[in-house]
């Protein structure tokens, strides 16, 4: 099974709001996919509809790596 | 078709695109691992270009360990080497060649004595047992030493000294203690006083694994005895002996012989396995263009001081062939010579499972051919490369993020900004204006001038097909779109009468010329036959030429420009690298969308030949000069008095071409182009502007994300920037845009980024 991680943390909790729904986003299970591969990760996501927030600093860092690592496999 | 296909990595397919014979007999044309021709003459294999360079160092130390390591005795050989080398050396074909022997001898003097062996000293257990003195024996016993073999020495000799004397009575005194001290901290033993005869020989025999003797031992055991000259040996009597006279030969034969030893020893066939032995040709190029002709450092009759040999030495020009390296950004980048990294290169295609590593370097070559025109044997990287995108592409493991940008753009090219027309006035046409995607997206001005001055001079008609050759899918390797856009591109040309197609940029032209039946000119040419326009200027400055790769080994069309730039009075400097030599400016082979930094490196390159403007006759060229601060201009900016001005950014690009196509539709064809208004107001800080070209975002694909926000209102608020952060997957890729909402209908972006992940809402 799997290793869940976390990569971003809410911090202070509550920042981050849903703009659709009015409630405050909290960490939840996401799922990355590229190129046939998956990868469970714990993002904030907003309760109610599920929006999944990738931060800027995520994207530019681990996402991007992880990215050029699998697309030399 | 505005979308590409995304590749799955769970696929195994083997293609060979190039076979290993192929690309076998493309590296060996690269001569960068050659021996340089003083090395290749000396049958002892000396390196002599390093031992000439630590020599120049002064470090006489490193020098003699390197001459130690094919002369157990050094200042015995350098007293008698016949010095092949020298007249090999390629210093001689415009001077004094280097007195290679006499630096050896400086070498051997003052270079101070290799320590002993570590402790850790293993010694074989397969033992030697070595017959007679003389010069051969001695170095057999110094080389089977190197080799790690227990050596007895039997000779009539009583001492090391009166051994060393009757090898070599012609050493001086200081040469003479010199090497006796090191025959001494040799782990040899000796049979000193030895009565050397069939009885002693019989009776040592079976304890020993291999017999060596010298030739008058030898022939006096065994008369008969036959000897292989290249082995040493003598079959049938199982004896190793020596042959020839003379320092050189009992060197050389001392070499051979000890592997005869190390293949008897193994109980192996000593014809076999023996590697190259000897002098060889070489074929290494050398650039002989700045070695000025020298004279020797004077030799006075006690040899050369250790200044004198390092003044010598300093005259050694180390013959390297680096003449790709040093022209093309790419190879210096990474490094490595072409036979080396073309290797690796097909190595990655070859992988099925696991990191192509080399896919980043395969990808950032421009394919421009520079090396093949560089290289003395005409070695083509830029065809090792494009064959290996292909077999990548065929394998479904070329990764499409590098190249997707490009690719998408070509297909924007072609789709939403495409434009085909005749003239107004005509049904079919005599000719077809190309300019080229780069020169529409850069130049628009130029281009509309330029169609416009074609209609007004040539008589036939001038069609005009505002798209994308095609260039942008082939150096990606996308063979399957490249053949689509040919049969696109065919399509259209038929509608217009198959016209001659007048092409403003020479990649175009070049990439062109693959289809059947296209007759091809470039606006060049045709310049040159009706002259001038009104208005033509010339900069007022000397300027640099910067010839297109895309017109290398076409010299009909360097010569056009040329006199193009004449007419319109232009002072041309020359430069180096220019011509069929020119370096590319980093567009081409997509290198600015797969690297970056090297396509930097390139338009340094391009740069670094002169201080003053540049003109050129690609508009990736200009764009890419300009863009690198330097003053640049198209050849047809000049020829139609226009100024395209700062190079503008990728989304301004794709503005232009939609621009000038709505424009001309307007203007020529009184056709009423597509609404390009948006329903809200749009604007960007400039940072985020900023970002997108640094991050490759259009602002289409802020509109995309706007556009879903507007529909959906999904969105994120971030209380600690004040930012409201929406998403949108568009292709392959998902697009984040920061914005703030100014009014109802008003929005200010302020950050943009991307990734090529998906991310979804997992599971429980």
């Amino acid at each position: 099974m799997a290793i869940e991680r976390t990569y971003y943390t809410i911090d202070p909790q509550g920042k981050l709001q849903c703009v659709k729904c009015g409630v405050p986003l909290e960490k939840g299970k996401a799922k990355f996919m590229y190129l046939a591969n998956g990868f469970p990760v714990e993002l904030p996501v907003c309760p109610i509809c599920g929006f999944v927030y990738v931060p800027e600093e995520l994207a530019l860092g681990k996402v991007a790596s992880v990215e050029r690592a699998l697309e030399d496999k | 078709m505005s979308q590409i296909q995304e590749r799955g990595s769970t696929h195994v397919y083997k293609v060979n695109r190039i076979s290993k014979e192929e690309i076998d007999s493309m590296v060996a044309l690269c001569v960068y691992e050659q021996p340089p021709f003083c090395n290749a003459a000396c049958p002892l294999k000396l390196d002599t270009r390093a031992m000439l360079k630590a020599a120049a160092a002064g470090d006489f130390k490193k020098a003699l360990q390197l001459y130690e390591k094919i002369a157990p005795f050094p200042l015995i050989l350098s007293h008698g080497c016949e010095a092949p080398c020298e007249q090999k050396c390629r210093v001689c074909e415009v001077g004094e060649g280097i007195a290679i022997r006499d630096i050896e001898a400086a070498v051997a003097r003052f270079g101070e004595l290799s320590r002993l062996g570590g402790i850790f000293k293993t010694t074989k257990k397969q033992s030697v047992a070595i017959f007679g003195s003389g010069l051969f024996t001695l170095f057999l016993a110094g080389e089977l030493e190197k080799k790690a073999y227990p050596i007895t020495v039997f000779c009539a000799e009583a001492d090391e000294e009166a051994y060393l004397r009757a090898a070599a009575p012609f050493l001086d005194e200081e040469a003479f203690s010199l090497e006796l001290k090191r025959l001494r901290r040799k782990d040899i033993r000796f049979c000193f006083g030895s009565e050397i005869g069939p009885a002693l020989y019989s009776e040592k025999r079976g304890d020993f694994n291999v017999l060596c003797a010298s030739e008058a031992v030898a022939r006096s055991l065994f008369p008969q005895a036959v000897c292989i000259p290249e082995l040493m040996y003598c079959e049938e009597e199982d004896l190793v002996m020596g042959c020839g006279e003379g320092v050189m030969d009992a060197a050389f034969g001392a070499k051979k012989a000890a592997l005869t030893v190390d293949r008897l020893a193994q109980k192996l066939d000593p014809r076999n396995t023996r590697g190259s032995e000897g002098a060889c040709d070489s074929s290494l190029y050398t650039d002989l263009s700045e070695a000025t002709a020298l004279r020797r450092v004077e030799r006075p009759a006690e040899g050369y001081s250790k200044e004198q040999a390092i003044q010598e030495a300093k005259r050694c020009i180390q013959c390297h062939c680096e003449e790709c390296l040093k022209s093309c950004a790419f190879l210096k980048h990474y490094k490595k010579h072409p036979g080396l990294l073309g290797k690796e290169i097909y190595n990655n295609t070859q992988i099925i499972m696991g990191d192509h590593q080399l896919n980043k370097p395969m990808n950032s070559c421009s394919l421009c051919g520079q090396c093949s025109v560089i290289c003395p044997n005409g070695f083509d990287m830029a065809h090792v490369c494009a064959v290996a995108r292909r077999n990548m592409v065929s394998t479904d493991k070329m990764p499409l993020a590098p190249h997707e940008f490009a690719l998408l753009d070509m297909l924007f090219s072609n789709g939403d900004a495409f434009l085909c027309r005749p003239q107004p006035g005509y049904e079919t046409c005599k000719y077809v204006f190309f300019p080229g995607c780069q020169a529409i997206a850069i130049a628009p001005e130029t281009v509309k001038a330029a169609y416009l001055d074609l209609c007004e001079r040539l008589d036939g008609g001038v069609a005009l097909m505002l798209g994308c050759c095609g260039a942008i899918c082939d150096w990606a390797g996308r063979y399957e779109m490249e053949e689509q856009t040919r049969e696109f591109l065919d399509r259209e040309f038929a509608k217009l009468g198959d016209p001659i197609v007048i092409a403003g940029c020479p990649s175009c032209r070049k990439e062109l010329s693959s289809h059947d039946g296209l007759e091809l000119v470039g606006i060049w040419d045709i310049l040159g036959q009706i002259g001038l326009p009104e208005g033509a200027a010339k900069l007022s400055r000397p300027v640099a030429l910067h010839d297109s790769c895309g017109a290398r080994g076409d010299a009909h069309t360097q010569a056009a420009i040329r006199a193009l730039a004449e007419q319109l009075g232009c002072q041309l400097i020359d430069t180096p690298y220019s011509g069929d030599r020119s370096p590319c400016c980093g567009y081409g082979g997509l290198t600015a969308y797969a690297n970056r930094e090297v396509a930097a490196e390139m338009t340094d390159k391009c740069l670094e030949r002169s201080d003053a403007p540049y003109i050129s006759y690609c508009m990736a060229c200009r764009d890419r000069f300009a863009r690198q601060g330097r003053e640049s201009r198209h050849i047809l900016e000049l020829v139609y008095g226009t100024d395209a001005g700062a190079p503008p950014d990728i989304s301004q690009k794709r503005w232009n071409r939609l621009t000038l196509k709505n424009e001309l539709l307007r203007d020529l064809w009184r056709e009423e182009p597509k609404e390009m208004n948006l329903p809200y107001q749009l604007d960007y800080t400039d940072e985020a502007r900023r970002m997108m070209d640094d991050r490759m975002i259009l602002t289409d694909d802020v509109i995309g994300v706007l556009d879903g926000f507007r529909e959906s209102g999904e969105a994120i608020f971030d209380s600690d920037s004040g930012l409201m952060i929406a998403r949108r997957r568009i292709g392959n890729a998902t697009f984040w845009v920061a914005f703030t909402r100014e009014a109802e209908d008003h929005y200010l972006v302020h950050r943009a980024y991307s990734h090529r992940m998906n991310v979804v809402k997992g599971q429980g």
